[in-house]
């Protein structure tokens, strides 16, 4: 739990996740878990997880693990009515193709009036794509659809990607 | 009640079962696969590939499911529009009254077919 503006306490989760992709269900419940606790309703609860486990799913495909740099650090605060994710991951050379991709999907999702014109598009998209492809891309686009989240992410000089996800609670 | 056949993998289980006019796929647990691509895509491709000729129906149950990440909605996407654009019939079932389910299973709409054959259905 974090401090809040005069006194209150502000629910918040860290978790550090190890690249492991069994990690991503004891993500999924653990912030389940945290979400309940903080007095979220179930359908806020299934949202935010989602927000969450997309990102972190997102974290552990394309991080780029070694070096003491194993894990994907989650942070999950409330602040008011505004619920805030950011999940943070080491990249490499080869993360490059990955952040450039994101970038493109973050510009072309608010390129849409509404997050679920973006979804649709999307959907049509995979439905043409060959059966061997196994990228969906659909992750970030359903952020912003069925979580209603704004995106944003930076890098920083020690090459860790932080990607953030706000919400406004229903 | 027909042949059942029950897959599952890390915390997703699906039944098929194969009956008289129909070929249920069910949906179970929750579906945090890494490649939905390896495991789901399979059933489904195989389900499809049984019932068009024998003329049945696919119903992909999705009520029972607590979890989806995005990869896992991939081949439902591409078994739906390979299903619109030939000859096969599918129904999808979600739960409606939650939420989850019906922002993102109701958005498959746009595969619907008017004849029928393509059909997304949430009930409660």
């Amino acid at each position: 739990m974090g401090e809040g503006g005069e006194g209150r306490v502000s629910p918040e989760l860290e978790l550090r996740v190890t690249s492991d992709w069994s990690e991503v269900g004891r993500v999924n419940q653990e912030v389940s878990g945290f979400l309940s606790a903080s007095g979220l309703s179930p359908e806020g609860v299934d949202k935010y997880t989602m927000v969450v486990c997309e990102l972190v799913e997102n974290g552990i495909k394309y991080g780029h693990f070694g070096g003491g740099r194993d894990t994907v650090n989650v942070r999950v605060w409330i602040s008011g009515t505004t619920i805030s994710v950011l999940v943070s991951n080491p990249v490499g050379n080869y993360t490059q193709t990955y952040l450039s991709e994101l970038d493109r999907t973050i510009q072309w999702v608010r390129g849409f009036q509404a997050p679920f014109e973006a979804y649709i598009a999307r959907m049509k998209a995979i439905s043409r794509e060959p059966l061997d492809i196994d990228k969906s891309g659909l992750g970030l686009v359903r952020i912003t659809y069925e979580g209603q989240a704004l995106l944003d992410f930076y890098l920083d000089e020690n090459d860790t990607l932080s990607v953030s996800a706000v919400s406004n609670l229903e | 009640m027909g042949k059942v056949q029950t897959f599952t993998n890390n915390q997703l289980t699906i039944d098929v079962a194969d009956e008289e006019r129909t070929i249920t796929v069910h949906f179970l647990g929750k579906s945090i696969l890494r490649d939905p691509n390896e495991f789901v895509m399979p059933i489904l491709l195989r389900t499809l590939g049984e019932a068009i000729p024998a003329r049945k129906r696919i119903v992909m149950n999705f009520r029972d499911l607590a979890y989806m990440n995005s990869s896992t909605l991939t081949p439902v996407i591409k078994i739906l529009e390979r299903a619109r654009v030939g000859e096969g019939q599918v129904t999808v079932e979600y739960r409606k009254s939650l939420k989850w389910q019906d922002i993102s299973f109701s958005a498959l709409v746009i595969f619907q077919t008017p004849d029928g054959r393509i059909v997304i259905e949430g009930t409660d």
